[in-house]
């Protein structure tokens, strides 16, 4: 636990310190260095760029051999026809209801708790601490079964709740959390509340303000996680109607058989909104993953 | 909402600001606060989620694992340990542990080896940024689905499969069962791990390289070191610490395997990559024994905890005795 | 080439309903509307299937005809994933009770698929209402949908394995007499064959699924040629293990010898087989009758047959397509209406049907000379009083553990990775292990 709060801080020292160092200078080994590094960076970016060709293939052509990375015409008919199924937007949908739901949840939930536990004291406070870091070393995986009879009795089986409520509650975002608050000085909340203010008015207007950079942290990391989650979505969503987008890719698309343009197609579309969203925020995504990704898997 | 309410109803004793430091107590003494200030009440709704959703399936799985019951909650007579002495017993439940076990071995040196590589390039190099961002770390973005049916469908194939093209480019012999022959199914499956997850531990060892003090290397280069001395007396040593968590992190995220498997083989073939949680599957939701599943799901959930604990520990000892 | 894909009626709507349902974060999407009536008024009826071959295409048509007929019923076909995961889902979704309307189901699959509990009973009245009763069935088969004097599962279809063959590969190999299959009877005879078609190509003669993820091809095949000897695997009542040694070794080594002397393709999953007997590279093909559609489709100069006697009976593995009521817990009212509506209909358009491949089970339609008509599914439907089906056990039944896992044991004789004799002895050990677990949803069922 010491270790993780240790190298979280240090990568938080990194943020501040990089890109102040010397300027790199054109060695030979250097050019080999970029070389090798540019062979890695297209190995990685061939099984993409595959998919993405594929897709533009007409279907007759997307088996043949020997390769061919453009097929005799670029058309875009897979993609036509896997949206106009309708099934993808409405998963598209799904998944982003849910991820935002259970980002917004735990970001709200976990920021709460772990003021209660930085910021209050009350009986029972290191007990409730101690089980809540605990938790840290139970996976949800393994609670598969359980939790899945839960939804039964609950009647949560095919909702929206039981798809969000079982990854709210990461012990581990408390964790991050609470080791943030720790860091963070008191002075503000006193001043506040020498002026009267009440703890609600000093976490809404002053710690959360504060912990900016950590709560957008946990809120990507969470996103992303729960926006790719397979195995709990998977489990409790039986109506394709309800499912995420890569639970339903897997259920309903390949039983349509063998039609390669049309499932790389919709692999494309599957992949793209977080591709898109990456690029766009590639700083602060790198830097919210580096942050939390630590104790967060 | 002026919270603070000296004529409030009284407030429980030790509701005053925490702190390990007295000094943080800078509230004017004798001030009470509503029932809505106190800490439990911000600490509440987590510990509700939390107690609902982790802690008591943790323990009603236990409970059901004591039990014959099946998935739709009923048949549930209390066993004692049946289940457990079943599992020992089950040649299947063992396979796929050591299926488990397998992949994390394979899957985890690479990962890491890899990482730790990448990252080294991306930071020395100083340029294009951007590009091996995308290229490396980009793939972990995508779902399991996209990237296993990707790989399934397109990349392993036999014959038009994208991996026996780029063999037959270089005029190898195509037709390798990728996935259907027991011989290098698992490895299929970690090759499509590494690329699909090698990006988020490039990312931690990136984070941990931009964070080792300049001043180190400014010295080392006043002493005429070469870069490889540089690599070997400063980089690897500085970065210990994060190995050794990357390591953790990567076996208990190893262990979980779950999905590779069961989008890509199907456990097969001849079960020859069945992880154990889809045996938990297999057995639960599929064969309807959730009983037997659980207790399966509690002697696996075992093994992560001894990870867990023995390699931190075993990590620390090694630290100590150098 | 490229069928439309089975379209659902849903898009826009769909989307707009799930924003509404998001608002309360109840259950989701097109459940917005309460499940008894869309917002037209219509009945809603969802239909989850696993047809999704030529059969599957072929289903999409009809109901889409069935649409048209019947606009008060809101009609939402789903294709799942065929084997476990589609079985796997629709027993979750009966426990989770929100289950669709109806669903399809393997026959064999009965016994452990919880009657009572996972699965609702029909309601036989309101077929009759519908002009389907129980003498419209073979009674066998009929019989073996009832469940604690309840009727839980109606049978549409029996679908056995047959053998498809090249006709111009075939005439080549002068084995055609009419245009038709010259008959074959025992192994001898049928190996000289394929000799001949490979002497004639150059290639393996036959291709047949041997590997795959949770391949069932290996089984398949076992079971047919082991019901020929006449052998048993388990005892009528499901409940012990009765294998015959020297049957199954025989059937298993002749098995291993097809692949190893090259007369079959040895390694090729259940997708490639149909592609490999697709583009005509062999003269054979053995497997389901559902890819005739494929063939048809794609121009194949191809027929088909019964498979061929080869060890002392003309029987073939078999499994029926029925309807089931999957569990919901307020289950009635217009929508069970609807459901019981769509299985009349289909039966009495099970000519159809069985331009898909199946042999219809509403026994009304074999004389149908519209059935008879059909070139080539009509061929083989002598089969019907030849068809083997699993023994009734919680374990057994299309895409069941056991098949997969016997499929696995069995494939790696056609691919040399077992031999017949270690193969035989782990595929005793695997039942054994079934049997010896009891059923975990005895419900109504033994």
């Amino acid at each position: 636990m010491t270790a993780l709060s240790a190298v979280f801080a240090r990568t938080r020292r990194g943020a501040a310190e990089r890109d102040g160092g010397r300027k790199a200078r054109w060695t030979p080994g250097r050019f080999a260095l970029l070389a090798v590094a540019l062979l890695l960076a297209l190995v990685w970016l061939l099984p993409l760029a595959w998919a993405l060709a594929t897709s533009f293939k007409p279907e007759s052509e997307t088996t043949k051999t020997p390769l061919e990375w453009i097929g005799s015409t670029v058309t875009f008919d897979a993609y036509e026809r896997v949206w106009s199924v309708g099934d993808i937007p409405v998963w598209m949908f799904n998944s982003f209801v849910t991820a935002s739901a259970t980002t917004l949840l735990t970001v709200t939930t976990c920021a709460m708790a772990a003021y209660g536990f930085t910021r209050t004291d009350f009986r029972g406070r290191k007990v409730l601490y101690g089980v809540v870091l605990a938790g840290i070393m139970v996976p949800p995986q393994v609670l598969i079964a359980p939790l899945f009879v839960e939804m039964v009795q609950l009647g949560l089986v095919d909702t929206y709740w039981g798809v969000i409520l079982p990854q709210v509650a990461v012990p581990a975002m408390v964790f991050i959390l609470v080791k943030f608050f720790e860091g963070v000085p008191r002075e503000l909340e006193e001043a506040a509340y020498v002026d009267g203010a009440g703890r609600w008015r000093v976490f809404w207007t002053i710690v959360i303000p504060l912990s900016r950079p950590v709560l957008s942290a946990v809120a990507i990391f969470t996103f992303i996680t729960t926006w790719n989650n397979f195995l709990w979505p998977f489990l409790v969503t039986t109506d394709p109607d309800g499912m995420t987008l890569p639970v339903g890719l897997v259920n309903v698309l390949s039983s349509y058989g063998v039609r390669y343009a049309q499932v790389m197609a919709s692999l494309v579309i599957a992949g793209l909104p977080l591709l898109v969203i990456f690029m766009l925020f590639q700083r602060q995504i790198v830097r919210g993953i580096a942050h939390t990704g630590l104790a967060g898997q | 909402m002026t919270a603070v309410s000296p004529t409030a109803a009284p407030a429980p004793r030790a509701d005053l600001p925490a702190g390990g430091a007295a000094g943080a107590a800078a509230r004017p003494a004798g001030v009470r606060r509503k029932w809505t200030e106190h800490g439990l009440v911000f600490v509440t709704p987590f510990l509700l989620i939390y107690a609902l959703f982790l802690l008591w399936p943790l323990v009603y799985g236990a409970g059901m694992s004591l039990t014959s019951q099946n998935i739709t909650g009923t048949g549930a007579e209390f066993t004692g340990l049946d289940n457990y002495a079943e599992a020992v017993r089950d040649p299947a439940m063992w396979s796929s542990l050591w299926n488990t076990v397998w992949f994390t071995v394979l899957s985890t040196v690479p990962l890491v080896i890899i990482g730790l590589v990448l990252a080294l390039l991306a930071h020395q190099l100083r340029v294009v940024q951007w590009l091996w961002r995308i290229s490396w770390f980009a793939p972990f973005m995508l779902p399991s689905s996209v990237v296993c049916l990707l790989f399934a469908q397109m990349i392993f194939p036999s014959g038009f499969g994208f991996a026996d093209q780029l063999l037959a480019e270089f005029g190898l012999e195509p037709g390798i069962g990728w996935l259907t022959d027991a011989r290098y199914a698992m490895l299929s499956v970690v090759l499509t791990t590494v690329w699909w997850t090698v990006g988020f531990n490039f990312l931690l060892y990136l984070a941990a390289l931009q964070s080792i003090p300049q001043h180190l290397y400014e010295a080392a280069e006043l002493d005429g070191a070469s870069a490889w001395k540089r690599l070997w007396h400063i980089t690897l040593p500085m970065l210990r610490r994060t190995t050794g968590l990357v390591l953790v992190l990567q076996v208990l995220a190893s262990l979980k395997i779950f999905d590779q498997v069961y989008l890509m083989t199907g456990g097969g073939p001849d079960d020859s990559t069945r992880p154990v949680l889809q045996y938990v599957y297999q057995q639960g939701f599929t064969g309807y024994r959730i009983g037997y599943a659980s207790a399966v799901s509690y002697i696996f959930f075992a093994l992560i905890l001894l990870v867990s604990l023995v390699q931190p520990w075993l990590a620390r000892r090694k630290e100590d005795s150098k | 080439m490229n069928p439309p894909l089975p379209s659902r009626r849903r898009a826009l709507a769909g989307g707009l309903g799930a924003l509404a349902a998001a608002g309360t974060l109840g259950p989701f999407a097109a459940g917005c509307s309460a499940p008894a009536a869309s917002a037209s008024g219509a009945a809603r009826l969802r239909f989850w299937h696993l047809f999704s071959g030529g059969d599957g295409v072929n289903l999409a048509k009809m109901l889409d005809a069935f649409g048209a007929d019947h606009p008060d019923i809101d009609l939402e076909a789903v294709t799942l994933q065929w084997g476990a995961p589609y079985y796997t889902k629709l027993g979750m979704a009966g426990v989770g009770g929100r289950a669709p309307e109806l669903a399809a189901l393997h026959l064999a699959r009965l016994p452990g698929f919880g009657p009572g509990t996972l699965l609702d009973p029909f309601d036989l009245d309101l077929l009759a209402e519908h002009g389907v009763t129980e003498k419209d069935f073979p009674p066998d088969i009929w019989r073996r949908g009832r469940v604690g004097g309840k009727q839980y599962a109606i049978p549409l279809d029996t679908h056995p394995m047959v053998l498809y063959f090249q006709t111009e590969i075939c005439e080549k190999a002068g084995l055609l007499k009419d245009g038709k299959l010259a008959p074959i009877r025992g192994a001898e005879e049928f190996t000289e064959v394929l000799r001949r078609v490979k002497q004639a190509t150059g290639r393996p003669a036959l291709v047949t699924e041997t590997l795959g993820a949770e391949s069932v091809g290996g089984w398949r095949l076992f079971s047919t040629f082991y019901s020929q000897t006449g052998g048993k695997v388990l005892s009528a009542d499901g409940k012990r293990l009765v294998i015959d040694d020297a049957k199954a070794l025989r059937v298993l080594e002749w098995m291993a010898s097809m692949t190893a002397e090259g007369l079959w393709v040895r390694r090729v999953d259940a997708l490639g087989a149909v592609g490999v007997f697709n583009l005509g590279k062999t003269g054979f093909l053995l497997g389901g009758e559902w890819e005739v559609t494929t063939f048809k489709t794609n121009k194949v100069p191809f027929s088909m047959t019964r498979i061929p006697d080869l060890f002392g009976r003309p029987t073939a593995q078999a499994d029926c397509h029925s309807f089931v009521l999957p569990h919901q817990d307020d289950r009635g009212g217009a929508p069970n209406e609807a459901a019981h509506t769509l299985v009349a209909w289909m039966l009495k358009h099970s000519v159809d049907w069985a331009a898909g491949g199946h042999v219809p089970a509403y026994l009304p339609v074999l004389d149908d000379p519209a059935y008879l008509k059909l070139d080539p599914q009509s061929e083989y439907r002598s089969v019907l009083e030849d068809v083997e089906l699993d023994a009734p056990a919680w374990f057994n039944g299309s895409a069941s553990r056991m098949w997969i896992e016997l499929g696995d044991v069995f494939s790696g004789v056609l691919t040399g990775s077992r031999t017949p004799r270690s193969a035989l002895a782990e595929a005793r050990e695997r039942i054994r292990g079934f049997l010896d677990t009891p059923n975990p949803l005895p419900g109504a069922a033994s």
